[in-house]
């Protein structure tokens, strides 16, 4: 079942009447809306009346919007709450919560924002304990988007879950790990985003949000399957997460008429506006979703969804027709983006397990950047070696007779998805490999992701065409932290190996690399995201091992494993993120 | 007076697009119009055709991808 909250939030003046049409339009279909009222609207008696009426009428939510901050009173130049100091937000918030409460005799249960940081939602928290639900975050908004919008958009939420979740007290992106850790609502993202293309480019195009696709120019006129596309793989979800799915739209009243960002007349968006809800109204018809209010999702949340429940999504890629694969999975402990066109590859890590604290402000070193930071994202940091020196990724190298083929370079796809309680075991479809002497063979990669705890990366080499060959397999990772595709300063992180020649360095640039034979355990220790990695041979299969720090034209840390392998053999490198400090 | 109407000769640059960036084009009179970010500038038919040379990347732009389909992907 797809759990579906429809938001609309009302514009003043000439657009009024529009969003109008679009309450008509969607009750029309029969579909429940959470008007979100800005602080504005809440001095207009018509979006006061109207919202009365359709939440009577229909079943609507009637909840807050934190967007555009101004009104009688209230001017927030910057317009973003979560960019305020905490001073200023409180203060914002205490006059807008007093508004709403004048006039509806009470708080909102719902309250939206494209980002509540920490702060935000612990002011929120005390200043009305009564809402249960937020519109928390923007799937991957940051640097694409920054970059896309000529460098204007200062949102940056990379690192947040892709469904609904509990925010943490300490870094609203990063769900809680125990009700302890959680900050008391449910947050839901601001749109769902297409989890192959928001990860390779800009999220604000392909999303759960008709007018977005235009944007990206990828409607062919009022024609645009590609929207019904996306709200089915979020339906196919379902198979992997116990029978459930969430969908959300979002569209605001200026992107229905004349806009910045479509060379459209109107009526394209709002024909294909329409056309998607009317899917998803057929999909209620036919028991496939159940359209709910903000607060009515969060209540049935917190009823079935457990603080700590893992999360997987299978994307298929389906606008380019490449038919690429990537495996996303999601716990209190880190998020994970599995690549397998670069031969299952990690290619974004979040190391949640440090439990950094973050919020944002003037008033903090984090400023405007609320992401949670990444120790593996290719996409900022280069990943597989294609110009200079490869960057943030991680893969398996293969040496056999002085050469080294890069499992990296080997398409393969997801071929199976097994949950269980506590774990999840995702295979790949055999990574086919030739060396220039005429070996062959094949390697399948399984990651087993224990709930909380390790990955586990599980390499079984087959189909040798020389079944008396060995193989030297090395596990390899290769990280930096970071929020912005720009270094940060690495001094601090200090490596660690054991083994014949086991020791620790700290991170100097120097290049330095430290290979120790019989090591079975490489580290990192990354204090500015409180986070240790631990890269261990099962059952101290590795022969030796090596860590490496980087230079300043190549500032990373790397770890790896060297292991000797022969046909139909199997090996096991578990990979723990863990708090630094515990 | 409504804002939106400013936008009815909107062009985005189709060359900075084609970097994934969204800059406005200055409109020049005469259909033509002008990338202040970069030095691309076109009539109006040049720059419509130069959206659908873009969005010939996606293959499957006109496909629908039933979620049967998608299982099978």
């Amino acid at each position: 079942m797809m759990h579906l909250n429809l938001l609309h939030r009302p514009s003043p003046g000439p657009n009024y009447p529009l969003y109008r049409r679009q309450q008509e339009l969607a009750h029309g279909v029969g579909l429940k809306v959470t008007i979100f009222l800005h602080y504005q609207d809440l001095f207009d008696p018509a979006a006061v009346r109207d919202a009365l009426r359709d939440r009577e009428e229909f079943g609507d939510e009637i909840a807050l919007a934190f967007h555009s901050p101004r009104g009688p009173g209230l001017s927030v130049p910057n317009g973003m709450i979560w960019l305020l100091s905490d001073a200023k937000k409180r203060e914002v918030m205490q006059i807008i919560l007093s508004k709403f409460r004048e006039v509806f005799g009470r708080g909102p249960a719902s309250v939206g924002s494209y980002h509540l940081d920490a702060s935000c939602l612990r002011i929120l928290k005390e200043l009305a304990p009564e809402v249960e639900a937020v519109v928390g975050g923007c799937f991957e908004e940051g640097v694409r988007v920054f970059h896309g919008c000529n460098h204007s958009w200062y949102l940056f939420n990379e690192g947040m879950p892709w469904n609904p979740w509990y925010p943490s007290k300490t870094h609203a992106l990063r769900p809680a790990a125990s009700e302890e850790d959680a900050g008391g609502v449910v947050a839901v993202p601001h749109l769902l985003r297409d989890m192959s293309l928001a990860y390779e480019g800009r999220n604000d195009f392909w999303a759960s949000h008709p007018p977005n696709v235009i944007r990206g120019m990828g409607n062919d006129a009022s024609f645009c399957p590609y929207d019904l596309n996306l709200i089915d793989q979020f339906r196919m979800q379902e198979e992997w997460n116990g029978g459930y799915s969430y969908y959300n739209s979002f569209v605001s009243v200026p992107w229905l008429t004349w806009n910045h960002n479509s060379e459209y007349p109107p009526e394209v968006a709002w024909e294909l506006y329409t056309k998607f809800l009317d899917y998803l109204r057929s999909l209620k018809a036919q028991g496939q979703v159940e359209d709910m209010t903000l607060s009515e999702y969060a209540r049935w949340h917190k009823k079935n969804r457990p603080i700590g429940t893992s999360e997987v999504y299978l994307a298929k890629e389906m606008l380019y027709g490449s038919g690429k694969h990537y495996f996303w999975y999601i716990d209190a402990g880190r998020r994970v983006l599995i690549d397998p066109t670069q031969g299952g590859s990690i290619g974004d890590l979040r190391p949640y397990a440090g439990r950094l604290a973050l919020s944002t402000g003037p008033d903090t070193p984090n400023r405007e950047n609320g992401s949670y930071p990444f120790l593996i994202q290719s996409q900022h940091r280069t990943g597989n070696s294609h110009h200079s020196s490869d960057g943030a990724r991680t893969t398996l190298l293969l040496s056999h007779g002085g050469e080294v083929i890069d499992l990296a370079k080997i398409r393969t796809k997801v071929a199976g998805i097994e949950r269980q309680s506590g774990k999840t075991i995702m295979t790949l479809t055999p990574a086919e490999f030739a060396f220039s002497d005429g070996l062959k063979g094949s390697v399948v990669t399984r990651y087993h992701f224990i709930q909380d705890g390790a990955i586990g990366i599980e390499r079984t080499l087959a189909g040798l065409s020389d079944p008396t060959a060995e193989l030297t397999l090395t596990e390899y990772f290769k990280a930096a932290y970071g929020r912005t595709e720009y270094p940060e300063d690495l001094h601090g992180i200090r490596l660690g190996i054991d083994g014949a020649d086991a020791r620790e360095v700290d991170y100097d640039y120097s290049g330095d690399r430290h290979e120790s034979s019989g090591a079975t355990c490489v580290t990192a220790a990354v204090p500015q995201i409180k986070t240790r990695v631990e890269l261990v041979a099962e059952n101290g299969r590795a022969t030796s091992g090596a860590c490496q720090v980087g230079h300043l034209f190549s500032p990373y840390f790397t770890l790896s494993l060297n292991y000797s392998v022969k046909n139909e053999e199997r090996i096991v490198t578990w990979m723990t993120l863990s708090n630094l400090s515990s | 007076m409504d804002d939106s109407v400013q936008f009815k000769q909107l062009m985005r640059c189709p060359v900075c697009f084609s970097r994934d960036i969204d800059v406005l084009m200055i409109y020049a009179g005469n259909s033509a119009h002008y990338c202040p970010k970069c030095s691309f500038q076109g009539q109006e038919s040049e720059i419509r055709g130069m959206y659908r040379d873009i969005q010939k990347k996606f293959h499957w732009m006109t496909k629908r991808l039933t979620l049967e389909e998608q299982r099978r992907m």
